[in-house]
């Protein structure tokens, strides 16, 4: 008999990295900081001790050498698993994340596998500094050949780790660091995966159809909640590649879409997905698509934060908006 | 894992250093006058003043984070007090002392530190353009590394007109790691650019030890490869970092080339206020670091020759403490910035369509209205 716990999300990333290196000794836990220290958001806490520098291993300060050995590594039998300390460290691996992460596997002919998983932090709402609160999923989802997957619960952020980390895909895993020790919910103490081209049904509605993912999620129900309005809210879970036909589904039922994220509006993930539901649900449309989004700026200084990132009001603004609008 | 070549423990002593710990000297003094010799004094004191002040801020609330430089102080000093009026500087997080001994508005910095946009705190407190530091201080490098291909160009474009400004970058051991590193270095050695690269050695970059960033006996020979002339140095004596950059500096005015100075030095407090570094390092080491200190040495200096006397630095204190709070304050007083600030300084010129109509939904959303009712594209 196995039970569950209640756990917040880094602690439960933390217990699938341990699950994981126990179960296959191929596991390479990989970053800076990740050693002693257990991360800055103590997301490796322990592992060091207990799995030794073979296992996690703590590298020089170099994303793009990070990236770039974790594929060479991989190419030959590893499964790294590399902490990426802020997404918006990671444009300096730029070249290894296009050239080696995302393109090894196609541009052998499929003969190379590249099993990386890069876990990295992302979003908006804690006040750090510069770079430290990047919400850039849109690049990662332009690239061809990864996988991008972004959990929004405990619960989910178990599963969706160890079928990523199993995955033979390289995967970019997005956790948000201000979900990290938002809430605990109770997270099973067994091994269980889930997949990673599946959107999940948060909530069934019959008026809207609201399309969201990572701390928007929460954001998105708060709003829903608050407005007591009859909406569908799906997590999309995996950004890349998009679980097209749920959605579409979803649309043709409520006939209204509204897409919540924290990324920029312009060429954000938004813009994508707006487009498939025009091109493939328009005739089902009882109101033009929306998009909350954050504004089209570089993040901005901690003052500004709170009403750059979108919150319940701005959320709810756009429910109101589609519920009302007649064409 | 390669073996270890040295510690962050006890690195090898075997640099250049004039100043003894023990306040005694180990070479020939560079020509500094007394005046000058009580200015670097009261930087340090300024220094550790600002930084104090700047954790107890970051403990009440005021500050998200704070990253204080203890015991790395002479490192960005002696670079200061080698840099002249016209060159730009190209800082990391721990040249505090840099940006005091230019008399970098602290009043601003504060206003920074909480949270306010560039425009917004030149707006609110405005300084005459002949006030201003007469380095240029560029916006200092979140992104570890990225400063030093920048600092280059920065170098080029002083060798491509001719003028006898060099450019003064800051880069931590562990950022040495970068590609960016390398990179910049590719073209400072090519073009001999008018380049002073300072690696602050503190031996921590947040968790990892010197000695996991590389395999090198020195930080400094890095350069070697890249045929710059580099020098590793006793980075808390501020007399070899003053004569050290100093030398460097003037070759590059005189258009020789670009030179990397290894500082060596010791982080004695944790990376910034988020860290806890008592998880991953020993108080021994920090016992030990604490008899080089880069302060103590140049007191005793100070002291022996008379230059300060018992009650200097209880003076100086007071009086640090006494501007810096007036300009802490001041940079504490400036308003919250508007958050129509964020859309500042994007595109220059007049505003797109999606802007101004991401403009007016801000607007909308601040007058408590709905910003998401336009369905036609003509406006809310």
């Amino acid at each position: 008999m196995s039970g569950s716990e209640d756990l917040n999300l880094v602690t439960a990333i933390n217990q699938t990295l341990r699950q994981e290196l126990t179960r296959d000794p191929q596991v390479r836990v990989m970053g800076y900081d990740i050693g002693p220290i257990g991360g800055v958001f103590r997301a490796t806490d322990g592992l060091y001790d207990d799995f030794g520098d073979q296992q996690v291993i703590d590298t020089p300060l170099t994303e793009n050498g990070l990236i770039g050995a974790a594929v060479g590594m991989a190419m030959r039998g590893e499964r790294p698993v590399v902490e990426m300390q802020f997404l918006g460290f990671m444009y300096n691996a730029w070249g290894q994340f296009v050239y080696h992460l995302a393109n090894l596997h196609q541009k052998t002919g499929g003969l190379v596998k590249v099993p990386v998983t890069i876990r990295a932090t992302f979003g908006g709402g804690i006040k750090p500094l510069p770079f430290h609160s990047e919400s850039t999923e849109a690049y990662l989802m332009h690239t061809p050949g990864i996988r991008v997957v972004c959990p929004s619960t405990p619960y989910e952020a178990k599963g969706l780790l160890a079928a990523s980390i199993r995955c033979d895909d390289p995967v970019i895993f997005l956790e948000h660091t201000k979900l990290y020790r938002a809430f605990r919910e109770p997270v099973p103490d067994d091994d269980y995966t889930l997949p990673l081209d599946k959107c999940r049904l948060v909530q069934s509605g019959q008026e809207l159809t609201l399309i969201t993912w990572g701390n928007m999620v929460h954001v998105s129900q708060e709003a829903v909640n608050e407005l007591g309005a009859d909406v569908e809210i799906i997590d999309l879970r995996s950004l890349a590649p998009l679980d097209v036909e749920p959605l579409l589904e979803s649309v043709k039922k409520t006939g209204r879409c509204l897409i919540v994220h924290e990324a920029r509006r312009t060429a954000g993930p938004g813009a994508e997905l707006s487009a498939l539901i025009s091109e493939y649900a328009m005739e089902w449309l009882k109101a033009p698509i929306k998009r909350v989004t954050a504004f089209d700026v570089f993040f901005p200084d901690n003052q500004v934060e709170d009403i750059y990132l979108p919150g319940t009001e701005r959320v709810k603004s756009g429910i109101e908006a589609l519920l009302n609008y007649q064409f | 894992m390669g073996k270890t070549k040295w510690t962050e423990v006890r690195p090898n002593e075997d640099y250049f250093r004039i100043l003894n710990p023990d306040g005694t000297l180990n070479g020939k003094l560079p020509r500094v006058s007394r005046k000058e010799l009580l200015r670097w004094y009261q930087v340090f004191v300024e220094t550790r003043t600002f930084e104090d002040i700047a954790v107890r801020l970051q403990r009440r609330g005021v500050l998200s984070v704070a990253a204080v430089s203890r015991g790395e102080e002479a490192v960005g000093l002696g670079a200061a007090a080698a840099m002249k009026a016209g060159d730009w500087c190209f800082p990391s997080y721990r040249q505090n002392s840099t940006l005091l001994y230019w008399n970098a508005p602290i009043d601003r910095a504060m206003a920074g530190l909480m949270g306010n946009s560039p425009e917004h705190i030149r707006e609110q407190l405005p300084i005459d353009a002949d006030q201003l530091p007469q380095v240029t201080f560029m916006p200092y490098a979140v992104f570890l590394g990225a400063n030093i291909p920048l600092a280059v160009g920065s170098a080029m474009a002083d060798r491509l007109a001719g003028r006898d400004s060099i450019s003064v970058a800051f880069i931590g051991e562990g950022s040495t790691s970068e590609g960016d590193f390398h990179d910049g270095l590719s073209f400072a050695g090519v073009f001999d650019a008018p380049v002073v690269i300072i690696i602050q050695n503190n031996q921590w970059c947040i968790s990892m030890p010197a000695s996991k960033q590389t395999a090198a006996e020195t930080f400094a020979q890095k350069a070697e490869a890249h045929g710059i002339p580099h020098q590793r140095i006793d980075g808390n004596d501020v007399f070899a970092v003053y004569q050290t950059v100093k030398q460097a500096a003037d070759r590059a005015r005189k258009g020789n080339g670009a030179t990397v100075i290894e500082a060596v030095s010791y982080r004695m407090l944790d990376h910034n206020t988020a860290d806890a570094s008592e998880v991953y390092r020993t108080e021994d080491e920090a016992e030990y670091w604490k008899t080089l200190d880069p302060f103590e040495r140049f007191e005793k200096y100070l002291l022996a020759e008379k230059i300060i006397d018992g009650n200097t630095r209880e003076a100086m204190a007071a009086e640090a403490e006494t501007w810096l709070r007036e300009a802490i304050d001041r940079g504490r007083a400036v308003p919250p910035t508007p958050a129509t600030a964020m859309f500042e300084s994007h595109l220059i010129g007049e505003p797109g369509w999606s802007e101004r109509h991401q403009r007016a939904e801000l607007a909308a959303e601040l007058a408590g209205r709905n910003p998401l009712v336009d369905f036609t594209g003509e406006g809310l």
